[in-house]
């Protein structure tokens, strides 16, 4: 069974010049029981997938599923099932927590263990407490406790760690491997490689609106083997490339004028730039870097400055 | 367990925000202090002859000029707060649909305004009755009901701009307007429309059409059914225009206006909030 398709998932925000494109042509499917990183700088389209899921926002082009409902006409169906974690969710002041879930549970028609809950985020101390005062990471954990109620079948988390402490990161991780143990699906967004790379069985690289990469931690790690990505700066990108024929060259992403290859055989490096200059092109800059994980998301993301309307685009 | 009927489950969650708040409080407060005030004024001037419903007639004056504001503030940021906030998500993360949301906020904020003037108006009944040595109860209840009429009306008002608006200063901003135009402007427009036709302003006897004018706005229909209400019959309408008064001075156009100004907000707020863009 799938837990989340997306079919072309386009996103523009605005019009004419204007415009932001906030998400290209998305083509995501995530599997039942899969933990499911979703990885990228700030501004990369995370939160707008995210928000397309919830029927928060309308898609531009394209179409989701979620659970086997269409997220925009079926969208009660795809939130009776799924517990969300909103981005910078805040918690209402006048409730405590444990009316909090109460809340939850009238919404569902579901019933609760609210006290488990509540132990399991690790506020069962404040569970009678307005909220009104919580510092962000208990408003953070108190959110996590509301999408856990009722057991849902797949939780959306948004940048679940944001406003956590490195112990309430960790036990965050822990949590996260709880719920998939217990066969939820869960797909949650992140900046941060090492808290994807921790718990996910797969991730999905988002840059720019786009899907760079998707792959295993190990499929990534094997991809990259002891190998090393070259970034060719080029005139222009031939219509016709042919690099990803070539032995020893496991990917090949284009990004403008910017062309990256991950090369797995030393000697493959001198077959690269041979055949861009024969499909045609002009090499203007090349650099190579022996890869790590780390140096795969930046490379996929980090060399492109942030824009200045980066938070614009990540509404 | 079956699904809960969800529009019931948010106005209960909103009126119970409301008592937490105190707003309800506030609103009784206030009312019930300047009706009471106002009911009592009549014996502080000397020389005039105030009855009982003279007393809830200076009341519903103060309530038409108040309720509207007090109406407003009780339910302009009931979605654009949290919307702004990032809470809205919380609830539209859960089942409920957005139309649900509204009208759960809307039932919910009326039913804080609607108690919180009825029991003000009890107060200002009490005190009217110590001054005054008795209450005209048809009246008195008449007039109550109006009022929680007029104030669910701009809870209406309210609700629709709030589900219009991404920002508490638009919604602000929007319900500001709304009160000097719907309140204060208002009573503007029929004597500029009156010497844009005659010429002249409008004098002791008026067209028919002015008095329509006058009460298309909610504190205008309000005031007129009051008006009808204390009188008893159409005698001061009909004075007014100096003839017998058409049928679309019937006190059933008013209530129609006010029910109206609670119901085409809503709409368009819906319309409006239904699709819109939240991120």
């Amino acid at each position: 069974m799938v837990a989340i398709q997306t079919d072309g998932l386009t996103k523009r925000f605005g019009s004419g010049e204007a415009g932001v494109l906030a998400l290209n042509d998305l083509d995501l499917t995530v599997e039942e029981g899969e933990v499911f990183g979703f990885l990228g700088p700030n501004g990369a389209g995370k939160s707008t997938t995210i928000n397309i899921l919830l029927n928060f926002i309308d898609p531009t082009a394209g179409s989701a599923e979620v659970l086997g409902h269409d997220v925009q006409t079926e969208s009660k169906q795809v939130r009776q099932r799924t517990g969300v974690l909103p981005e910078g969710a805040e918690a209402f002041e006048r409730l405590t927590p444990r009316e909090h879930i109460a809340w939850v549970e009238d919404a569902k028609g579901i019933d609760a263990d609210t006290d488990a809950i509540l132990d399991t985020v690790g506020i069962a101390d404040a569970a009678d407490r307005k909220a009104g005062g919580f510092s962000k990471g208990m408003q953070q954990r108190l959110g996590l406790g509301m999408a856990l109620a009722g057991d849902p079948d797949l939780l959306i988390l948004d940048e679940p760690s944001s406003g956590l402490d490195p112990t309430g990161m960790k036990e965050m991780r822990q949590l996260i491997r709880e719920q998939a143990a217990s066969g939820t699906t869960v797909f949650f967004s992140s900046h941060i490689l090492s808290e994807v790379e921790a718990v996910c069985d797969r991730v999905a690289i988002l840059n720019r609106g786009r899907l760079v990469a998707i792959d295993s931690i190990d499929g990534l790690r094997d991809a990259l083997g002891t190998g090393s990505t070259m970034t060719l700066t080029v005139d222009a990108v031939p219509d016709s490339l042919t690099l990803a024929e070539i032995a020893g060259v496991s990917d090949v992403v284009v990004d403008g004028r910017i062309i990256r290859v991950s090369v797995d055989d030393a000697p493959a490096k001198v077959d690269v730039i041979d055949r861009i200059r024969d499909d045609g092109a002009s090499i203007l800059d090349v650099t190579i870097e022996e890869s790590s994980l780390e140096d795969l998301f930046s490379a996929y993301t980090g060399d492109v400055p942030p824009r200045v309307n980066g938070t614009e685009v990540e509404r | 367990m079956t699904l809960p009927t969800l529009w019931l489950t948010i106005a209960r969650k909103e009126f119970a925000d409301a008592l937490r708040s105190r707003m309800i409080w506030g609103i009784v407060g206030i009312i019930a202090v300047m009706s009471s005030l106002s009911a009592g004024i009549s014996l502080l001037v000397p020389d005039v002859e105030g009855g009982a419903e003279m007393a809830i007639g200076g009341a519903s004056q103060f309530a038409g000029l108040l309720v509207p504001i007090m109406a407003l503030i009780a339910a302009y940021l009931a979605i654009a707060g949290e919307r702004e906030s990032g809470s809205l998500k919380v609830i539209l993360g859960l089942p409920p649909s957005r139309g649900e949301v509204l009208l759960g906020k809307f039932l919910g904020r009326s039913g804080v305004v609607a108690i919180g003037l009825s029991l003000g108006f009890v107060v200002s009944g009490v005190v009217t009755v110590i001054l005054y040595g008795g209450l005209p109860m048809v009246a008195f209840i008449g007039t109550t009901v109006l009022t929680v009429l007029l104030g669910v009306s701009f809870v209406g008002i309210a609700i629709g701009i709030s589900a219009v608006t991404a920002t508490r200063a638009r919604a602000m901003t929007l319900a500001i307007t709304a009160y000097l135009g719907l309140t204060l402007l208002w009573d503007l427009a029929p004597n500029a429309v009156h010497l844009l036709i005659t010429g002249e302003m409008p004098g002791g006897v008026v067209p028919a059409w002015f008095l329509l004018l006058e009460g298309l706005s909610p504190t205008g229909a309000y005031n007129a059914l009051v008006q009808r209400l204390l009188l008893g019959s159409g005698a001061a309408v009909d004075a007014r225009i100096g003839g017998p008064a058409p049928s679309y001075l019937d006190p059933a156009v008013f209530l129609g206006i006010l029910f109206a100004w609670a119901v085409v907000p809503l709409l368009v707020g819906y319309l409006r909030f239904r699709r819109a863009d939240l991120s």
